[in-house]
């Protein structure tokens, strides 16, 4: 896809300051002077058609010019004298006026302005995927993000950088590891067993590699008149990418700096120490049996100190702290751009680098990016784009960040020397916690790199067949392959003592994919225009993965080549076509009213022959209001439009095969091939199919003041579940076509300028989206039931993700044993009694609410001063429910007297005696206590003040000197602090099914990090 | 410049009118039933598959745990609910729900169990399904439909002893689903316990007259269908048969019972040993070390396992009666370099061994399902229950005569103060200890679990709880009576949430 140049400038705001100089006449002495001058946009791009306006301040004398083509402009004879004010005035751009020149006789005075967009940038091309419209022309629900926007927080990492800024895109950070990127879904989640991520769009060709820093703007597709072109993978809506491009004859260039520190956020984990621990152990000495008589109630202290000694108190060990630190993280970007009449190039180069917190983790990454547009002729280009990326990071084995919580505060992992010592069950020195491993000897004797290569080769062929007809050729080669290391020295504790382990797997994945489209555009007279496409797209991709293993690796050696025993391989592939026919027409009358239909049909091999093939159409019509008659007078609205949208989008993306019944030949049996039945045969698998309705509408005041609504009720048909099966046949599951999922939902995105001055202005960006879930024609409800036994339950009515599990009642106040509620129904199913029970197995399990939150959004406010900025940004979100599994571990009720627990809760008390009203049992009759139940199950509400950054402008005198074009200073905190009453590590819990386990469940997790950036920006 | 114009339209439209087409794509690993069974080989594999389900970890729940292994469920949630095994550390681990007996339907392991044992039966019955089909079947696809016969009663067999309660209490009581056809309704209630033995048994007969071309112990023989039939009949208290089917084994002359020298390495080299009628192989590289095998949880170095459950006091206090009893060295004591027995929590460490040492690996072997010994001890039971004291005691002597207890056979006698029956469960304890078979031995005997010593089975008890000097009193689930309802388990939550004919244990 090839980006039109000009007029794309959408940045919020940018510290232009206009700069001067006076240069020695060489014209001979007149009455009148000369002022040239030059205005560009932000991206240094230049503004035809601006307005200059020339006024004497003393004389009142006035003239005007407009900008030329390449944004010059000229007064040859302006009258000696001043000072003069130059206004420049541009549409869709803020104001600009330059002051305080006086004009001497034979004076050439050089003027150069930059411009900044205006909230509401009608004439801004908004690239659409296949295509591109102007923002004013728009039928579909599409939030634009500027690269400027992206860049306040500093990561790797694009969902983390979308997080909070577009209505309706939900962004979890599951994870704080290095290089992990986020899980991002949009308008709710729709599917239950598809990719449940948008679709990435990256210069006009599915999928793509890209670094943050390359990007020029990306569209998030909402509504189906967007995505619906996209057809069988755009269920989980579009994000289109446009990496940068060169916009100006001048070679640019821009170098970043970025240097800073994160740290681990624990929130609300708090973990006693070790006078904490000390107190709370004498709850375990209490002389209490259930149902024995004769209990006291009272703690047996002197046995308590004889089996706890006071020497206990001088050992404070923090492990958390130990483990993860403050570390260092380093971003730079490097970029030179241009272009002449026959190529442009941009030339993008990024390196970034992220030590872990937690000990020997990091990610780093180096990413070059290089496109190309030759041109032959007006008509004829050659685009070649190419994006390399080469990534290496050290992964953490899950037991170390466990043991780095559970571990108790006695112990002491390091000898006299600092060395971490070496603990195993036969160790005969005393190790207070449950497990006799020193997590910190672990990592000193293990190893999880990782390394990985991306290649993107895109070639995009363009030409104008004649006015009306563009005919192109998008193509991408894309290769991927990784490697990841398992290593264990023989060093360490733990079951390859002695042996050591290796494992290395590899990867590879290739893909080619083929757009070609037939563009045309017709002025119908001079009111209405018809503009479309029609083309075909072929997509296919395959991936490979080769692994070893073994053990009695020789020291110092790490390579399969030396493994001596215990030697397993793996391999395998996988293979996937998608065939596509594509559509669009639009049609516009007099710029007011706008139509557009598109269609789309696709062929998946992910589906039995025969029902390979599906339809999905849109069509979309907008009515900008503002231009008609009745509102001409009112100049004050810059827009005012509706538009409604509907149409269908499907998944096909679920694996291949998935309709036939296998047997799976990957076991063996006493060196034999063995194999066991591994799926159900699903002959009449199909397309899941998502049908969207939008109606929206934009409306721009005052040039200060863009309120977008959308309202949407999008319906899944079909879904592609894996219903559950009797365990009795064998299966856990069977793919079937079966159910409905309907998201509602209400976006408000509210840009404002509140306060503009000359010097000072300060704006507010505000989102809110709701979204509800409700699932119907279930022909039965379906149950899953995950790790540590959580459920969760899909009914007719119920919600996605909804959790089933016995209700916590409290503590039994006689006998201090946990409670839950136990049902009974009457015949028709209806409840006719609530009990209390503290037998676990009979407690009723119930419905507790889902894991999908039902709102979110978030705010931003900028205060510019001259050259300086500050902004704040919050995110929140809510509704939803999150369980903190940790809790089983750390308030365990002296279950596991030996793991360290969190510290004790205001507001959190234990049963000591009969008739205490308490929320945790007593240790002597905790049975059951710590299993699956809503007394771990939090409200997942939180609010994140995501980023705070301070930046400042050098002023261009100093830039002059320095023969720069801009300095920029900057100063950010990202992640600074999150208000949530959730009990654990963390209410951003991974939304995910399968991968890590059931959605909205906190497991442990590499906590996310507070970072403290300090950034320089230069651009010349 | 006018060529290029003309030449790449051209060329576009050619890309169209080539690119494109959508192939079929077969899974790299896998092959479809229909492709399984039209090829002998692939036959072949099907059936190793079934041995092959009972040690691997498969995906559940959309996770590969290694905790998760039918045959590590199999002697865990047996003989961890029995009084010869003590729970010395309170876990997360659903394992330890067989130690309090505080069962739920949502418990893992079990599910896991569950699951498995219906992935065998259900490939078991593709192939049987694909064999009978076939007319004048050779000796080798004789043999391997007779195993698919073996391995589908034994897995039915083993859900009905975890699921339902044993025949003798209540053979009309609900037993579990059997699965006989592919074609069966996915919706199914369970049979009746007697229903389910009737088809164990008539697998078992079907697949003993089948296999005429034993392949090895890590296979199912003639003598192994036997073998389990022997066991099935024993449950039933149907003495005639039991002495018939366990007669047939000892008589068939293909095996023979170690001696005292050679039984303390009789599970280390199970595979090889003539003791062996049946196992599961395990090669090298299923050494599942610390996370994934059956020994680490009753076994460590220091550091092979977790090491977390031991031999009790109660089975210790039996076997120590007799020092020279060879069984006693399948149970290390953990000592400190001052020789005092190491504690875990207040509980003494006395690791057990039966599981490990396959080719010197702490966490590795093959674990035994039928072997000679446990033939005359059924026979000796059936004997026993028939009140035949001479054969009874006979067979309780040529286990005692292998086992350095030479001197102390009881050539007839019954001792003072125990009944006949008595002794040969006494016997069947010490010698299928650990062996998954304890808890199923006294409840179908209607005899009550005494679990009267210190571990973490008692609710509620902490380590400062614990002195070894006397015995706990006052806690509950000190004996469990054999009337007691969670003798057995839950049937699974996925099974209850989408059979709506399946019944739930109370």
């Amino acid at each position: 896809m090839r980006i039109k140049s000009s007029g794309i400038s959408k940045l919020l705001f940018l510290l232009s300051v206009p700069f001067w100089f006076l240069c020695n006449s060489t014209y001979a002495q007149s009455q009148t002077g000369e002022v040239v001058g030059t205005v560009i946009d932000n991206n240094g791009a230049p503004v035809p058609l601006a307005s200059v306006m020339a006024k004497n301040n003393s004389s009142g004398f006035t003239t005007g010019t407009t900008t030329d083509s390449t944004g010059h402009f000229t007064f040859r004879n302006l009258p000696l004298g001043g000072p003069y004010t130059f206004t420049i005035t541009a549409v869709n751009f803020l104001g600009q006026d330059l002051t305080g020149y006086t004009i001497k006789s034979g004076s050439r005075i050089s003027l150069s302005a930059s411009l900044e967009p205006s909230v509401v940038n009608l004439k801004e091309v908004v690239v659409t995927g296949y295509s591109q419209a102007r923002r004013s022309d728009l039928t579909s629900a599409i939030t634009t993000v500027s690269s400027k926007e992206l860049k306040d927080v500093t990561t790797d990492d694009i969902g983390s950088m979308l997080q909070g800024k577009v209505p309706g895109l939900q962004v979890v950070s599951g994870s704080g590891a290095p290089g992990i990127g986020s899980e991002i879904r949009l308008r709710g989640v729709s599917s239950v067993n598809a990719n449940l991520s948008p679709l990435f769009v990256v210069d006009g060709i599915i999928g793509g590699d890209f670094d943050p820093n390359d990007v020029e703007t990306i569209s998030v597709l909402k509504d189906a008149a967007a995505t619906a072109i996209y057809g069988s993978q755009a269920n989980g809506g579009v994000i289109v990418v446009t990496t940068k491009h060169a916009r100006s004859n001048k070679t640019r260039f821009e170098f970043k700096v970025s240097n800073g520190l994160r740290t681990p956020d624990f929130g609300t984990m708090q973990m006693m120490n070790s006078s904490q621990l000390y107190e709370y152990q004498k709850e375990f000495y209490r002389d209490y049996i259930p149902g024995d008589t004769g209990n006291s109630y009272k703690i047996d202290l002197i046995k308590f100190y004889n089996e706890r000694p006071l020497t206990l108190l001088n050992q404070n060990f923090d492990w958390l702290h130990t483990m993860f630190k403050t570390t260092p993280l380093q971003n730079f970007y490097f970029s030179a751009a241009g272009k002449t009449d026959k190529a442009d190039y941009y030339i993008g180069l990024t390196y970034y680098h992220e030590k872990g917190t937690f000990e020997n983790t990091m990610f780093r990454r180096i990413n070059v990016r290089a496109n190309s547009t030759y041109h032959f002729s007006p008509k004829v280009s050659v685009t070649n784009n190419i994006n390399l990326s080469a990534s290496q990071s050290k992964s953490y084995n899950y037991m170390d960040i466990y043991y780095a919580y559970l571990n108790l505060p006695w112990d002491n992992p390091f000898d006299s020397t600092g060395k971490p010592i070496y603990v195993d069950g036969a160790s005969t020195f005393k190790w207070w916690s449950r497990d006799k491993i020193n997590p910190l000897n672990s990592i000193e004797h293990s190893d999880y790199p990782s390394k990985s290569l991306d290649v993107n080769y895109d070639l995009v062929l363009n030409v104008d067949v004649t006015k009306w007809l563009n005919l192109s050729s998008s193509n991408r080669l894309a290769a991927a392959t990784n490697r990841g290391t398992t290593f264990v020295d023989k060093e360490a504790a733990g079951q390859y003592h002695g042996t050591g382990y290796l494992n290395d797997q590899a990867a590879f994945s290739a893909g080619v994919i083929t757009t070609n489209l037939a563009k045309f555009k017709f002025d119908l007279g001079t009111k209405s225009k018809l503009s479309g496409l029609a083309g075909q797209a072929w997509q296919y991709g395959w991936n490979e993965s080769l692994g070893g293993q073994g053990r009695g690796l020789p020291p110092g050696l790490r390579v399969l080549d030396v493994v001596s025993n215990n030697i397993l391989v793996n391999g395998s592939n996988d293979r996937g076509y998608i065939l596509s026919y594509l559509s669009q027409v639009n049609y516009s009358f007099e710029d007011k009213y706008f139509l557009t239909g598109s269609y789309r049909y696709d062929g998946s091999s992910a589906f039995p022959p025969g029902k390979r093939w599906g339809s999905f159409p849109s069509v979309s019509a907008a009515w900008v209001i503002n231009k008609e008659s009745f509102l001409a007078d009112k100049t004050n609205i810059d827009l005012l439009r509706i538009r409604g949208s509907w149409g269908i989008t499907g998944t096909q993306d679920i694996g291949a095969s998935r309709y036939l019944g296998l047997f799976d030949l990957s076991y063996k049996y006493n060196n034999q091939t063995a194999a066991s039945p591994s799926q159900l045969p699903s002959p009449d698998l199909t397309w899941e199919s998502k049908y969207q309705t939008d109606i929206g509408f934009d409306l721009g005041l005052f040039n200060r003041i863009n309120l977008t609504v959308d309202v949407y009720n999008n319906k899944t048909k079909n879904l592609l579940l894996q219903v559950p099966v009797p365990l009795s046949v064998g299966m856990e599951n069977q793919w079937e076509n079966v159910g409905r999922i309907t998201n509602k939902g209400l976006e408000i995105g509210l840009n404002t300028v509140n306060i503009r001055k000359r010097n000072f202005e300060w704006s507010t960006t505000f989102n809110i989206s709701f979204n509800s879930n409700k699932l119907s024609g279930l022909p039965a409800e379906i149950i899953t039931t995950g790790p540590w036994e959580i459920s969760q339950i899909y009914q007719n009515g119920g919600d996605l993700y909804e959790f089933y599990m016995p209700k916590w009642l409290g503590v039994d106040p006689q006998t201090g044993a946990p409670l839950w509620e136990k049902l009974s129904f009457d015949s028709t199913g209806k409840i006719i009694g609530r009990d209390k029970t503290s037998d676990y197995a009979s407690a009723t399990l119930e419905t507790a609410g889902s894991a999908l939150p039902t709102f979110q959004g978030s705010i931003t406010s900028q205060w510019r001063y001259k050259g300086w900025m500050l902004s704040v940004n919050a995110f929140f979100t809510g509704g939803n429910k999150v369980y903190s599994n940790n809790l089983r571990f750390v308030m365990n009720d002296g279950h596991e007297p030996y793991y360290n627990q969190i510290a004790i809760p205001v507001n959190y008390n234990i049963w000591s005696k009969p008739g205490d009203i308490a929320t945790n049992p007593s240790p002597q009759n905790d049975a059951n206590s710590n299993l699956t139940s809503t007394r771990f199950l939090f409200k997942g509400d939180f609010l994140n003040i995501r980023n705070i950054t301070l930046s400042y402008e050098l002023p261009h005198n100093v830039l002059k000197s320095l023969g720069m074009q801009g300095i920029t200073l900057s100063a950010s905190a990202d992640d600074v602090y999150t208000f949530t009453n959730f009990l654990g590590q963390d209410p951003q819990a991974s939304i995910t099914p399968s991968t890590s386990g059931t959605p909205g469940v906190s497991d442990w997790k590499y906590p996310n990090n507070r970072q403290y950036m300090f950034n320089i920006d230069f651009r010349f | 410049m006018k060529n290029l114009k003309i030449s790449l339209p051209v060329f576009l439209m050619a890309i169209i009118m080539v690119t494109g087409c959508v192939k079929d794509v077969q899974t790299s690993n896998a092959i479809t039933t229909n492709d399984l069974v039209s090829s002998v080989d692939n036959l072949q594999s099907a059936v190793n598959g079934g041995y092959s389900l009972f040690k691997d970890h498969l995906p559940f729940n959309g996770q590969t745990d290694d905790n998760l292994m039918y045959l590590r469920q199999y002697f865990q949630m047996s003989d961890f609910a029995s009084d010869d095994i003590v729970c010395a550390q309170v876990t997360e681990d659903p394992l330890f729900l067989s130690f309090t007996l505080g069962h739920t339907p949502t418990q893992t392991n079990s599910r896991y169990f569950w699951f498995i044992s219906y992935k065998i039966i259900s490939g078991m019955n593709t192939v049987i399904e694909a064999l009978e089909k076939q007319t004048n079947l050779d000796p080798a696809s004789s043999q391997l439909l007779g195993e698919c016969y073996f391995l589908r009663a034994f897995a039915h067999f083993k859900l009905c002893n975890f699921y339902a309660r044993p025949y003798t209490q209540d053979p009309n009581g609900p037993g579990v689903i059997l699965r006989l056809s592919v074609a069966d309704s996915i919706q199914k209630p369970r049979a009746t316990v007697k229903e389910v033995y009737n088809a164990v048994v008539a697998d078992a007969e079907k697949g003993a007259s089948l296999m005429n071309q034993p392949r090895g112990p890590m296979y199912a023989s003639k003598e192994a269908a036997w073998a389990l039939l022997s066991r099935v009949f024993l449950y039933e208290d149907n003495e005639d048969s039991t002495i018939y089917y366990s007669t047939k084994v000892i008589n068939s002359g293909r095996f023979s019972l170690m001696t005292s020298d050679t039984y303390p390495s009789l599970f280390a080299n199970a595979t090889t040993s003539p003791e062996t009628i049946f196992c599961i192989a395990f090669t090298p590289t299923e050494d599942y070390g610390k996370f994934g095998s059956i020994a680490s949880m009753i076994y460590s170095d220091g550091n092979s396992g977790w090491g977390e459950e031991f031999a009790s006091k109660s089975i210790r206090d039996l076997m120590g009666e007799h020092p020279e009893d060879v069984r006693n060295q399948l149970i290390v004591p953990l000592e400190d370099a001052d020789r005092n027995i190491v504690t875990k929590n207040g509980i003494e460490t006395y690791y057990i061994t039966k599981f490990s040492f396959q080719g010197g690996s702490p966490t590795l072997s093959s674990p035994i399902i039928f072997r000679l010994a446990e033939m005359y001890l059924n026979r000796a039971e059936a004997y026993a229950k028939k009140n035949d004291v001479a054969d009874a005691l006979a067979d309780v002597d040529e286990i005692r005569k292998n086992r350095g207890l030479g001197d102390a056979l009881y050539n007839g006698n019954v001792p003072q103060g125990m009944s006949l029956l008595d002794v040969v469960l006494q016997e069947r304890r010490i010698e299928l200890a650990f062996e998954g078979q304890r808890v199923f031995d006294v409840y179908r005997n209607k005899l009550d679990m005494d679990r009267s010593y210190w571990g973490y089975h008692l609710p509620g008890l902490k380590e400062t709880d614990i002195d070894l000097s006397v015995q706990p009193t006052g806690y509950p689930n000190e004996i469990v009576s054999w009337q007691n309802p969670k003798t057995i388990y839950y049937i699974p939550i996925d099974e209850i949430n989408t059979n709506k004919l399946c019944t739930q244990n109370p």
